[in-house]
Parts: structure tokens; sequence; C-alpha cells
């Protein structure tokens, strides 16, 4: 596989799992980083450098909306949040993943490996 | 505790007007080392491991000079300095032509010939509110205290620069050679007084309660 194929499917599973921990509530980008990590037992993991391009672009793009507030601690951070149209994007988003690990499943077994 | 605005800026060659996005990721980062430290991590193992975020940053510095290039630099102005000022001009002249409007009468505080010293209370006070109006747009963008005593300069400004002109120009003209030979420093005195000080004062009242609040921060 190559390195330009690994990028996309890693930045398409990041855009899910963003928009499906945001689906849930507003977080910030250390919640939403720790989240994946601890959700997926490690599995995805996004570092500063890695999740804050798909953030800033998920937001150029409309799916997501900031806004700075203080966290339970007091502290200022900047809360991300799906907007309609981010919300709109889930759906799609789940049914393409979906039809991707079934072929891949067909092809591979993968979900039996 | 290291300063991650400073590591976070140097590390992706950020300057001020990436703020936002440099108190962002600051404020990730020392979670994140908290983060470890909680783990039982030492100092320098918990900041190592948090400096490890910031490899192969080069497309996320990328992304945000684009990003702000895209917003441009006006829109950030904007939103921090240019639409408080501005609507707290807006409100200022608005007041001051609601009580002319309704009758309300400035008090004569002392006069000689065509310099007036006089005190407008109703119109003081709403500047307060307008100030603290002004103060709270501000805040709310979390802008510098810097900025957020910019927001309220303009509208005294303003008002002095008008009134100076339009109020107590008829009284200029008609008084002219007298002003210019004996009292311009005097007069100019009390216009100063009368149009920059005094509602800069009421301006600047209002809004000190959000002047000290605290700045976006990690």
């Amino acid at each position: 596989m190559t390195k330009r194929i690994r990028s996309k499917i890693a930045r398409g599973s990041g855009e899910l799992a963003i928009l499906s921990l945001l689906a849930e509530r507003p977080l910030y980008g250390f919640e939403i980083a720790k989240q994946i990590g601890e959700r997926t037992g490690g599995a995805l993991k996004f570092t500063l450098a890695s999740l804050y391009p798909l953030l800033y672009d998920m937001e150029k793009r409309g799916w997501l909306e900031a806004q700075w507030q203080a966290n339970d601690a007091g502290r200022d951070r900047r809360y991300y949040r799906l907007t309609s149209a981010g919300r709109r994007q889930l759906a799609p988003l789940r049914e393409e993943w979906r039809s991707f690990f079934h072929a891949l499943d067909a092809l591979a077994g993968v979900s039996h490996a | 505790m290291p300063d991650w605005k400073k590591i976070v800026s140097k590390h992706l060659g950020l300057k001020h007007i990436h703020e936002e996005a440099v108190c962002e990721l600051a404020a990730h980062l020392e979670e994140s080392y908290e983060n470890h430290r909680s783990r039982g991590l030492t100092e320098a193992n918990a900041l190592a491991e948090t400096l490890q975020e910031l490899e192969n940053c080069d497309v996320l510095a990328k992304a945000i000079r684009r990003r702000n290039s895209e917003e441009g630099l006006m829109n950030y102005r904007t939103r921090w300095l240019w639409l408080p000022g501005m609507i707290m001009m807006l409100l200022a002249s608005l007041s001051l032509m609601v009580f002319v409007v309704t009758g309300f009468r400035e008090t004569l505080i002392w006069r000689a010939g065509p310099i007036v010293l006089w005190f407008y209370g109703p119109w003081l006070a709403s500047l307060m509110i307008v100030g603290a109006a002004g103060g709270f747009l501000s805040k709310r963008e979390r802008a510098s205290i810097r900025t957020r005593l910019a927001v309220v300069a303009p509208p005294a400004l303003l008002i002095a620069i008008c009134m100076c002109i339009f109020s107590d120009l008829s009284a200029l003209i008609s008084h002219l050679n007298m002003i210019l030979n004996r009292f311009w420093w005097f007069y100019l005195t009390i216009a100063v007084a009368n149009w920059l000080v005094v509602p800069g004062s009421a301006l600047l009242l209002g809004a000190a309660p959000f002047l000290w609040a605290p700045q976006r921060q990690a």
C-alpha cells in the first residue's frame, strides 16, 4: 500500500472518529485525541501534529465550529461542536466505511483475522 | 512549568497573528504534559513525551498559516477591535441623540463667554453602560488588555472630534478673535475636558471590570 493511500485512509478514519465523537457532545482538541485513543484501545492515536490540521480543515469545510469557553478546571479551551453540515456528513461517511470494511472482509476476511 | 506558548511559536514558526492557534496548541501540550506527569513520569520524561507531539508538524504549521491568510488579518482585527469599537461609537452617539431629543439638558457648571464647562449626567451614566458593552464584547473574544483599551478609545476620540467640530464650532467662529488671541489654550483645555476626558473616563469606568478579566491563556 502506498503512503498516499495509507494517508487517505488515516484521514478518512480520523474524520469519522472526530465527527462521531462530536456528535455526542462538544469537545476540545486534547479531549478529542484522548477519547479517540481510549475508545479505540490505542489503535487510533492522534498527536497534536496530526489532529489539528484535520480539525482546522473540517472547520473550514463548515463541518465543525469552534468557540472558546472555560472547561471544568476553569481554563480556556477551544471547544469544537458539530454543525448541521457536519451532522449531515456523518451518515454517508459511516456508510462509506461500512462498505469499505465489507469489501475488505469479502476479499481478505479481515473481520475474522 | 514550561512556557508552552513559546515552545509552540518556536517549533511551528508562528507569529503574533497566529495567537489563537498558539493558545490552543499550548493548552493541548500543557494538558498532555500534566497527563504524563499524573501517570508518574518525571518532569524531564513528561516533557520529552509531550514534545514528541510536535514532531512532523510541518503540515500543521502550513495549515495554520493558510487558515490565517484566508481569514485575513482584517478579520482577526475586526472581531477583536473594530467591531466592538464601532458598536461603542454607535451606542454612544445614539444615546446622546436620544437624550437631546427627549429634552434632557446638560447642567451648566461654569461659563465665560464662549467657554462653557458643563456636565451631562444621564449621558455620562449611559456611557458607562456603553463602555461596559464594549469591554464585554472585547473580553468575549479574549482580546489583550491593550486591545480592550483600544476598543474604548475610539468612541471617546470620535465624540471629542464631532462635538468640537459641530457643537463648539459656532462659538469658536463667533469668538474666533478672542479665542485665538487670548484664550485659545483655555478654550482647548475646556473642550478636551468636556468632550474627551469626562466621556472617556465614563467609558473607561464602565469597561474597567472587563479590562482586567483574564486574557486567553493556556
